[in-house]
């Protein structure tokens, strides 16, 4: 093989000379035993070898083989380095114990759990089995992609094992009342303090809200970047203000009889007016953009007395300080002198419609919610079990936040003000419409009461909506 | 001509030493930009509940809960894979679709440049749905090839686009010369036109690469196997719902970062002239 040879022009003499320098290396090349086509053949051999590479990492969907054994999707709605482990240890234990049926684990980040359902709802996509919460139940629920559970749960006398006010919370969510989740475990807003810098202000864990914000104040010292507390002012602001709203105003439900939302509550109002004169005097003034990493992270560097935050926590807050130098208490009773809890979305399993293998599932679903496992999860997790045959066991007494915030739930007189999750625009009104006027609030811009107004107008709205979309 | 592209940046660095209102903005701005890296190093190599901001006390062990416990081993190796195959087939797509866009006149190609560019302004969120039924009807969802397409759809336009550009700078006489001489088209854009387009194969191949490892949202929403999943998906199992393994994040971080900053600091001298020639002239 030879190269082209060159001839020039006379109109383009020096761009022909280049182009015959180009081809006289190519003949160079060529004569070295380098082909020109050298990076098209490696090109073409590079992307063939990333072909059968990629073509070897084919689906390998859920089915049932030819020897009867059925393989079930599983996906867990908080996949991490501390329940990953967890899962994979309760799935082998269960596939010892049904060697038929085999579970595939796919970790979804919490963070994208919500967009990964609504897309594998649209698009048919979904698991057999899938961890949710009841913050996002209703809309898998509107979208008719989940089975209802309530036969099977009655067969199996499931529904009886279960503390009643998860279930109770689990049918709030559906229009038909339906079980569409089996509850494993709870969590609750909690304040963490530290026990050491309560002691040395010879202050107790506050009991009521007037406790609150005496120890926020004497237990500020801004020269030594010390601070009373820490406010929530960024993502996820809004849920964590209405659990103070209504633990401080004891007002009993989100909607009066007619409809009409609460949250302007005078009580509740004030409790806003009280929480940002905190923000800058007792908390630092980073704390507008706070989300709950941020937050979290604040109180273990060791800078803040008091944090607001849920049991989920738990394992930084000790991991941070050590469990000598932390506790946590329920949110302070109400001025009336009423414990009124707003519960957080309470965690458990549901099954999807689509599922070919409902059976094996539910057979799933049913192991993971007998004692052994509930027991095991949720003592590692630190969250409060949802089998009441765990409720009792050593390890919750053993751990306090876990003890005294089961306590406070079953407290006789404890009221519960369910959030209401079935509204489908309860998620946007929270995150994306309340969050930024929070922040006005805390910076100034916007009074506690015209903040109060604008949420519970658009509560009104969309409860009217949804009266009427269900016929009431 | 070579000798003076060669001297000008030593002349400009030896003006800019003596210059304090160049170099001040430019190591200011040089801090801000390395602090993030120097806290994710930090964070990935002290040991947890350490406060420490010097690296003194440094350990591995975050390194072996995202390798080991998260399964980082296998999302590298998924990352590489889509990222190589997407590179590849952008490259040759970006050659193909960038000569015809330089070198023929045909009907439309206005209008389809302008297409092209306003691809650019639909969100890849947006495409989600209709691209998972595409790739479940054509059974690829769970395969990492739904990726390698997904990714070079939205890389594919703005490459074409660089690619025009550059291929339009190469005089066509070169070409003529060699037809002239008796290559075929293809013979003559392979022996002359290939070799001086390196640059701007560099820019493009590059942008798709770290386009590809670094997304998120189709790896998330087309895999539904632990198997399948990249880096970023890793990355995101770091943040809990209640709590942030902040260890974890940083040696993710670290891991994730480690060969966009080895393919950036390989190319880099290419990387620049091939997006000024292409952009400017486009």
């Amino acid at each position: 093989m030879s190269t082209c040879p060159v001839m020039t022009t006379n109109t383009s003499k020096t761009k022909h000379i280049k182009g015959a320098i180009m081809l006289e290396r190519q003949g160079r090349q060529l004569r070295r035993g380098r082909h020109p086509y050298r990076p098209l053949v490696l090109g073409t051999a590079l992307a063939m070898a990333s072909g059968l590479l990629l073509a070897g990492c084919g689906d390998d969907d859920s089915g049932t083989g030819s020897d009867g054994k059925e393989t079930i999707t599983f996906w867990d709605n908080n996949g991490g380095p501390d329940r990953t482990p967890l899962w994979q240890g309760l799935i082998a234990d269960f596939q010892s114990a049904n060697p038929k049926i085999t579970v595939k684990y796919v970790g979804i980040p919490a963070a994208s759990v919500q967009q990964k359902y609504d897309t594998a709802v649209a698009a048919g996509g979904t698991p057999d089995v899938a961890g949710a919460t009841t913050s996002y139940l209703g809309g898998l629920v509107a979208q008719q992609a989940l089975e209802p559970l309530d036969d099977r749960a009655k067969t199996a006398g499931l529904e009886s094992k279960i503390v009643p006010s998860f279930v109770d919370s689990v049918r709030k969510v559906a229009t038909d009342a339906k079980l569409y989740e089996i509850p494993t475990s709870a969590n609750l807003d909690v304040l963490w303090y530290r026990k050491d810098l309560f002691d040395q202000a010879k202050l107790k864990a506050p009991a009521t809200w007037n406790d609150f914000f005496t120890d926020v104040s004497k237990l500020t010292d801004a020269q030594k970047n010390q601070y009373g507390f820490t406010i929530r002012g960024g993502a996820g602001s809004i849920f964590q203000l209405l659990t103070e709203m209504y633990s401080y105003s004891g007002v009993n439900s989100f909607f009066d009889t007619s409809g009409k939302s609460t949250i302007n509550d005078p009580k509740n109002v004030e409790l806003i007016q009280k929480i940002a004169a905190l923000y800058k005097k007792d908390t630092p003034a980073a704390d507008v953009n706070n989300d709950f990493t941020k937050m979290v992270a604040q109180f273990g560097g060791g800078s803040i007395a008091i944090m607001h935050h849920n049991l989920g926590s738990s394992a930084n807050n000790v991991k941070a300080l050590g469990a000598d130098k932390v506790a946590a208490v329920p949110l302070p009773v109400a001025v009336s002198g009423t414990r009124t809890i707003v519960p957080n979305p309470v965690d458990g399993l549901v099954m999807f419609k689509a599922s070919k293998h409902k059976d094996a599932a539910w057979k799933f679903i049913e192991f993971i919610s007998q004692k052994s496992s509930n027991s095991t999860w949720n003592k590692t997790v630190g969250q409060i079990p949802a089998n009441t045959e765990v409720t009792s066991e050593s390890w919750v007494q053993d751990q306090q936040p876990v003890r005294d915030a089961l306590a406070a739930i079953n407290e006789s007189g404890t009221v519960s003000v369910q959030a209401p999750y079935y509204l489908p625009e309860f998620s946007a009104i929270t995150k994306t419409d309340m969050g930024p006027l929070f922040q006005k609030v805390l910076l100034g811009t916007m009074t506690a009461q015209e903040f109060a107004d604008t949420f519970a107008t658009k509560m009104t709205e969309a409860q009217a909506k949804y009266t009427k979309r269900v016929g009431g | 001509m070579i000798s003076t592209v060669r001297r000008r940046p030593r002349r400009w660095r030896f003006e800019a030493r003596n210059r304090p209102e160049v170099l001040f903005p430019l190591a200011l701005y040089l801090l801000f930009t390395l602090i993030p890296f120097y806290w994710m190093l930090v964070f990935a190599f002290r040991p947890t509940g350490s406060n420490a901001i010097l690296p003194t006390d440094l350990t591995l062990d975050h390194f072996r809960t995202v390798w080991t416990g998260l399964g980082f081993g296998i999302f590298f190796r998924n990352s590489l894979l889509v990222g190589v195959a997407t590179l590849l087939v952008v490259s040759v797509f970006a050659l193909s679709g960038g000569y015809a866009l330089a070198r023929y006149n045909f009907g439309g190609r206005k209008v389809f440049l302008l297409a092209l560019l306003c691809t650019q302004f639909i969100p890849g969120a947006m495409m989600l749905i209709p691209l998972f039924e595409i790739f479940r009807q054509l059974h690829l969802v769970n395969n990492l090839w739904a990726l390698v397409i997904a990714e070079t759809t939205f890389q594919l336009p703005l490459s074409l686009i660089l690619m025009s550009g550059f291929i339009r700078n190469i005089p066509i006489d070169l070409e003529e010369a060699a037809w002239v001489d008796g290559c075929s088209r293809f013979r003559g854009f392979l022996a002359i036109v290939l070799p001086l387009l390196r640059p701007a194969l560099v820019a493009v191949g590059s942008f798709a690469f770290i386009g590809s490892w670094n997304n998120f949202l189709f790896a998330l929403m087309f895999m539904s196997n632990q198997s399948k999943f990249t880096i970023p998906v890793g990355l995101s199992y770091t943040l809990g719902e209640f709590d942030v393994d902040f260890g974890a994040l940083a040696a993710g971080g670290v891991v994730a970062a480690v060969p966009v900053v080895l393919v950036f600091a390989v190319v880099q001298r290419y990387l620049v002239t091939g997006l000024s020639a292409g952009a400017v002239k486009g």
